[in-house]
């Protein structure tokens, strides 16, 4: 089935998302949500997943950890895999778990050899425990790590290579690192093979309190930006179309407004007569 | 140290989110400084986020800002330990009992301990529900009447089950001047699919624990019969509420 452009689902717009029939229309959700025993809500997966294709993006591998993932929590992910038969299944180049706790957030770690060879041992255990490739996802950076040894694209490019998974790239995250750290988000949305990109994410930032220098949150609660769509029309452009998913988790506004914003990607994607399927 | 290292940077950064102060000299500059302000702001925010979804109607009792206060130092202390934030908050009830802000009001623990039987009834296993028509066919009073997973039941000091109708969609305007304070036993089921929570008498929680320590149909109806229940009555109601599984035969 063609994946043109999506929307994060929410369980709030159940009735909506099951009658859309928009061409191309598939749905992610956030695999811890649904990483339960039962009840309503993984029937509520169910019954999108029998009407649109589904992407589960967990937000918890912490695939950068120096400890590799938890089995109980791979065990889950594969139940619900086998559960939902998703089109995809994605996380993020960052780490959540430290000493048992779990830090709801991605965070950083330097770039080095030795990291590459965590994150490449921890990829492969999750594809392996899956069976199947997953995609990973660069996060939004807030600051320049001391002791990185390869640039984010680079390092990305070598974990798809040794691993053979793919990548999920957030133009949004680039906008917002590019702004954080003061590199040019153009030459990143250039750096990465098309070959390797499976999906891409488009979401809203906001500022920071700091008025005199502000960062930029990678906070999900607003419309995609002029500029991030800009990259994406670039990133297109290159590479030609890719499952574009349209992120909102704060201030979520009605299911027509969102899929407004969803036909703006599925317009940018369709425009050059493409389509993309996963092999 | 190298600090790059990937353990020994982990270490230093987790540490630093906890506030340990060795742990922030290490990332002193500035821009650092600030980037682990947002990191510790952005898990802290998807936490307390979590604890007010899952906690809708102490939420509404206490106010937006004094959820967010108790949230916070609870946060602080109990941080997660599970990526599935759905699940978070289990040790929220037993927390605000002992919380200054709220210790003049003991029904916020009891509210807040029904909102976490709702939780798990919403994410109990699945079972075909024993309905009527199953029970008359399968009944043999020597066997035990197996709860379904998404059962809780419990007894409260205080009307929280009271307090949590009024507080639910569709609730009369006055239900919360009408509350008549006394001690409620409640049962959170899933019938079909939504959770319900209803107000019980004490022979219907006597028939429910006689059922969960594993005592046959009999046991349990002499136990309910003996607070003077007309058990047929009690089972149907049980039985309409999804109180139990079915696979009798």
């Amino acid at each position: 089935m063609d994946m043109t452009a999506g929307l994060g689902f929410k369980t709030e717009h159940l009735e909506e998302a099951l009658t859309s029939r928009a061409a191309g229309l598939w749905f992610e959700v956030h695999a811890e949500n649904y990483m339960v025993e039962g009840g309503p809500r993984l029937k509520a997966l169910e019954a999108l997943r029998d009407r649109h294709p589904i992407s589960l993006h967990g937000v918890g591998l912490s695939i950068a950890s120096v400890q590799p993932p938890a089995p109980e929590h791979l065990a889950r992910l594969k139940a619900l895999a086998d559960r939902i038969q998703p089109t995809v299944i994605s996380d993020h180049l960052a780490w959540q778990r430290w000493e048992g706790g779990h830090h709801a957030d991605f965070l950083p770690f330097p770039r080095t050899e030795a990291a590459l060879d965590i994150v490449v041992g921890n990829v492969d255990r999750v594809q392996a425990a899956l069976n199947g490739p997953l995609l990973i996802e660069n996060p939004s950076l807030y600051a320049d790590l001391p002791g990185h040894e390869m640039g984010e694209a680079d390092f990305l490019t070598a974990l798809a290579r040794r691993t053979g998974c793919g990548l999920l790239i957030d133009v949004n995250n680039i906008f917002v690192s590019a702004s954080n750290l003061g590199f040019k988000a153009e030459a990143q949305i250039d750096a990465f093979a098309g070959e390797m990109v499976g999906e891409i994410h488009l979401a809203g930032h906001s500022k920071d309190s700091d008025p005199a220098s502000p960062l930029l949150i990678d906070s999900h609660d607003a419309a995609v930006s002029d500029a991030v769509w800009a990259l994406y029309r670039r990133l297109i452009a290159r590479i030609g179309p890719r499952p574009t998913l349209i992120e909102r988790d704060d201030q979520i506004p009605a299911f027509d407004v969102l899929m407004a914003e969803r036909d703006i990607a599925e317009s940018i994607l369709t425009a050059g007569g493409g389509s993309y399927e996963y092999i | 140290m190298n600090i790059s290292e990937p353990a020994a940077f982990q270490q230093a950064f987790a540490h630093a989110l906890a506030d340990d102060a060795a742990a922030i000299a290490m990332f002193a500059d500035p821009a650092m400084a600030r980037a682990l302000a947002v990191h510790r702001n952005t898990s802290a925010k998807a936490a307390q986020d979590a604890l007010a979804a899952n906690f809708p109607v102490l939420r509404t009792l206490v106010g937006e800002d004094s959820f967010e206060g108790c949230a916070k130092v609870f946060v602080e202390i109990y941080p997660p330990r599970d990526p599935r934030l759905c699940l978070y908050g289990e040790g929220l009830a037993a927390f605000i009992a002992g919380y200054g802000p709220f210790s003049q009001a003991p029904y916020l623990t009891e509210v807040a301990a029904l909102e976490r039987l709702v939780t798990e009834a919403l994410f109990a296993a699945d079972a075909e529900p024993l309905d009527g028509a199953g029970f008359a066919r399968a009944l043999d009073l020597d066997l035990a009447l197996p709860l379904h997973p998404a059962v809780r039941f419990t007894t409260v000091a205080s009307p929280a089950a009271s307090i949590w109708f009024a507080h639910q969609p569709g609730a009369p305007p006055d239900a919360l001047e009408r509350l008549a304070w006394g001690e409620e036993a409640l049962l959170v089921s899933r019938p079909g699919m939504a959770v319900q929570v209803a107000i019980i008498d004490s022979s219907a929680l006597v028939f429910l624990k006689a059922c969960q320590s594993g005592a046959t149909v009999t046991g349990a109806a002499l136990a309910a019969a003996a607070l003077g229940a007309d058990v047929s009555a009690l089972v149907a109601t049980l039985i309409t509420a999804g109180a139990f599984r079915a696979g009798l035969d």
